[in-house]
């Protein structure tokens, strides 16, 4: 800390007592060469993207750092930035960063010191004698700090573990896309919460038929919440259906909805439709929903929302320790389709044919 | 020619020829009265150069030949490694050399005891009735009987002449700038390794190239004479670096170098001990190399064998690795295997 404080007016640094955290959370947007970086009051907010149609979004949030100084050079208060907040002030610091960089050099951590599950004397350390007050000892061998220097300058992550230091300088790049995939949250059609794993289950389940899409159907079916999830492909087509046992639905429009028990007999702890009569369809880029399989792995909650457009957003709920949440967001832009006829695909020939049989049991 | 050993340190043995075969697939073995002399010098990249006590591997050790009692052979290192592994087991082991049709040979004998109790399977203390069948039979095996299991494995060899070698000698090299001790080289191979694979993944992301045809990394590798050793790497996307600091620096012998104490006082490491600090901060003091990522990777393997490793930097020209196996007797003859690397120009 001291030595980034020294230097004149660092824009912004901060001090992690768990690297191991951040790459969890990062781990999770992983699938992209280059990620962009917002430094915020609040927190770094890290976005990736893929051809336009993806956006895969995780929130550091300050809570995370043990430490965090941001010096806005804006003389504006800057406004509060959410997980979903498209606003980005203009004065805030952005820049793209090599993410697989950043990603294995989080990783460095722990690899210095293959002996901490031996006992002191077995270990074959010449160099440094532990005492009691040395850094594994007092459990700070996974401090890390991040800092920001200036525009246009490296962000630097450096790592101390015992007698050890490496320095990282990732070179920043000039922001590449600017604006979020819109999504309007004031206008959804549909709100699930469930199980991330139950979802991860699902997407794990239809990956094996390497489908090339991914149709989500939502609706009331007998007063019961009906949600499916199909894919189709050139070998063939699957789906994976969640029944609820009770109606759990509520219309979106009543605010202030008192949730029901949410005993863990239900698969969907919040099932809402905007219009509860209404049949919610929508078809996804399967490859692009599949990048989100690390975040469905390791979160416990996973809200999906569709809005009037079709813009689907997962967010993943993920406990970095006992208490505290961290977000990480996707959203997706739907295939194009026609209205009334769901099994019609716009830019390729193959009949999603899973959803017309289930349309007769309404 | 006659050589027969019996080997007294299997294990060693195996770690050894496994982390020369790492950078060579054969390797001149050269057997003499005190001394056993492993020498791997490959196309390209690291030549080693090791030094055995006889004692550090064999017990028995006998070696007769018409040129001074030395012999000297071409050793395929994958079998022998292979040939030793097998022999990690073993109650003892002895190799020596021999022919089978006119094709020298070095014969690995593994002898491995085990022994059989049958009281694991039919309790001896049974019911009567039976122990009066079996009774006898019983009472000798209450003591364990021993099985005794030889395998010996054959590793064909060539018999270089005193004259094929004759014009191999070890690289000569100027006297050093920076001499060292490495921290463990399992931590220097962890975090090497690392950013060996950081370079690939900043090429590929920077010129869209695969793995295999990524330009090859060079991991530059510094150190000043105030214990502070450098690992540092560049790529497009990043410049990363790891400092251990508080590591030492041993003091030259007088008697070993040339010119004494004189000497001592006009080495290249008496003046850069002048320059740097022993935070690591400081620009000056540091002598350089820059080297292959994964032959670095390769040599620090013999980390497993874990002796101790001094580095000696000649600054932009050469890397010398001295590592000292582990021994037990004091005060004897060290093993002592060199590594020459040489620096790539920037």
């Amino acid at each position: 800390m001291s030595d980034l404080g020294v230097e004149e007016g660092p824009i912004f640094s901060a001090i992690s007592a768990s690297a191991r955290q951040l790459f969890l959370l990062l781990r999770c947007i992983g699938f992209a060469d280059k990620a962009q970086v917002q430094i915020s009051e609040e927190g770094l907010r890290f976005s990736v993207e893929e051809s336009s149609v993806m956006e895969g979004l995780c929130f550091l949030e300050k809570s995370l750092f043990t430490s965090y100084v941001y010096n806005s050079t804006s003389a504006r208060p800057s406004t509060p930035i959410s997980q979903d907040s498209d606003a980005t002030g203009v004065d805030q610091p952005i820049f793209q960063i090599s993410l697989p960089s950043l990603l294995e050099t989080l990783q460095i951590f722990g690899l210095t010191d293959p002996n901490t599950n031996r006992p002191p004397w077995a270990r074959d350390n010449h160099a440094a004698p532990s005492t009691a007050f040395s850094s594994n000892v007092l459990g700070m061998n996974h401090v890390c700090r991040l800092g920001y220097d200036a525009s246009g300058s490296p962000l630097s992550v450096i790592l101390e573990e015992s007698s050890i230091k490496t320095t990282c300088e990732l070179t920043t790049y000039e922001p590449a896309f600017a604006t979020d995939i819109p999504f309007s949250r004031k206008d959804l059609a549909l709100k699930i919460i469930m199980r991330a794993s139950w979802l991860h289950d699902a997407i794990t389940e239809l990956a094996s038929t390497s489908p090339t899409r991914l149709t989500l159907v939502a609706r009331m079916q007998d007063g019961k919440p009906y949600f499916a999830l199909s894919a189709s492909g050139s070998l063939g087509s699957a789906r994976v259906e969640f029944n609820n046992a009770k109606a759990t639905t509520f219309a979106l429009t009543a605010t202030n909805t008192v949730q029901p028990d949410t005993s863990p007999s239900l698969l969907l702890e919040t099932f809402q439709l905007a219009d509860p009569t209404a049949k919610v369809v929508n078809s996804y880029k399967f490859d692009m929903i599949q990048k989100a399989a690390r975040a469905m792995a390791v979160a416990t909650k996973v809200s999906v929302r569709g809005d009037a457009q079709g813009v689907l957003s997962l967010q993943f709920m993920i406990e970095v320790e006992a208490g505290k949440v961290s977000f990480v967001d996707f959203r997706f832009v739907p295939f194009v389709f026609e209205e009334g006829d769901e099994g019609d695909e716009v830019d390729n020939a193959v009949v999603d044919d899973e959803v017309d049989p289930s349309e007769d049991d309404l | 020619m006659r050589f027969k050993a019996s080997i007294q340190n299997i294990s060693i043995f195996t770690k050894l020829t496994a982390s020369l075969n790492s950078l060579g697939n054969f390797a001149w073995v050269k057997l003499s009265d005190n001394q056993v002399c492993f020498t791997i010098i490959p196309e390209q990249g690291t030549q080693v150069w090791a030094v055995l006590s006889i004692d550090s591997i064999f017990e028995v050790y006998n070696i007769q030949s018409a040129a001074n009692n030395v012999v000297n052979l071409e050793v395929p290192l994958a079998s022998l490694t292979s040939a030793l592994r097998s022999a990690l087991q073993a109650t003892s082991a002895s190799i020596r050399l021999t022919k089978k049709d006119n094709i020298p040979l070095l014969a690995l004998t593994i002898i491995t005891t085990s022994s059989i109790n049958p009281r694991g399977a039919i309790s001896t203390t049974g019911s009567s009735q039976e122990e009066g069948a079996f009774g006898n039979g019983y009472e000798e095996s209450a003591f364990g009987r021993e099985r005794e299991t030889i395998v010996t494995q054959e590793i064909p060899v060539k018999v270089l002449s005193a004259d094929s070698v004759s014009g191999l000698h070890e690289p000569r090299c100027r006297e050093p700038d920076v001499h060292i001790m490495l921290p463990p080289l399992a931590q220097i191979k962890g975090i090497s390794d690392r950013f060996t694979k950081l370079a690939s993944v900043g090429a590929k992301a920077g010129a869209g190239l695969t793995a295999a045809n990524a330009p090859r990394s060079r991991l530059e590798l510094s150190a000043n004479m105030h214990g502070c050793l450098k690992l540092s790497i560049r790529t497009d996307a990043m410049n990363i670096s790891s400092v251990w600091t508080g590591l030492t620096n041993p003091e030259l012998d007088p008697s070993q170098v040339q010119g004494g104490e004189e000497g001592i006082a006009e080495h290249p490491s008496t003046r850069m001990k002048a320059l740097g600090s022993a935070d690591g901060r400081s620009d000056e003091g540091w002598a350089t190399v820059r080297i292959d990522g994964r032959d670095w990777g390769k040599v620090m393997s013999v980390g497993r064998l874990g002796g101790r490793v001094i580095a000696c930097f000649c600054h932009e020209h050469a890397l010398i690795l001295y590592v000292y196996l582990p021994n037990d007797n004091e005060g004897e003859d060290e093993s002592v295997l060199t590594y020459y690397m040489s620096s790539y120009s920037a």
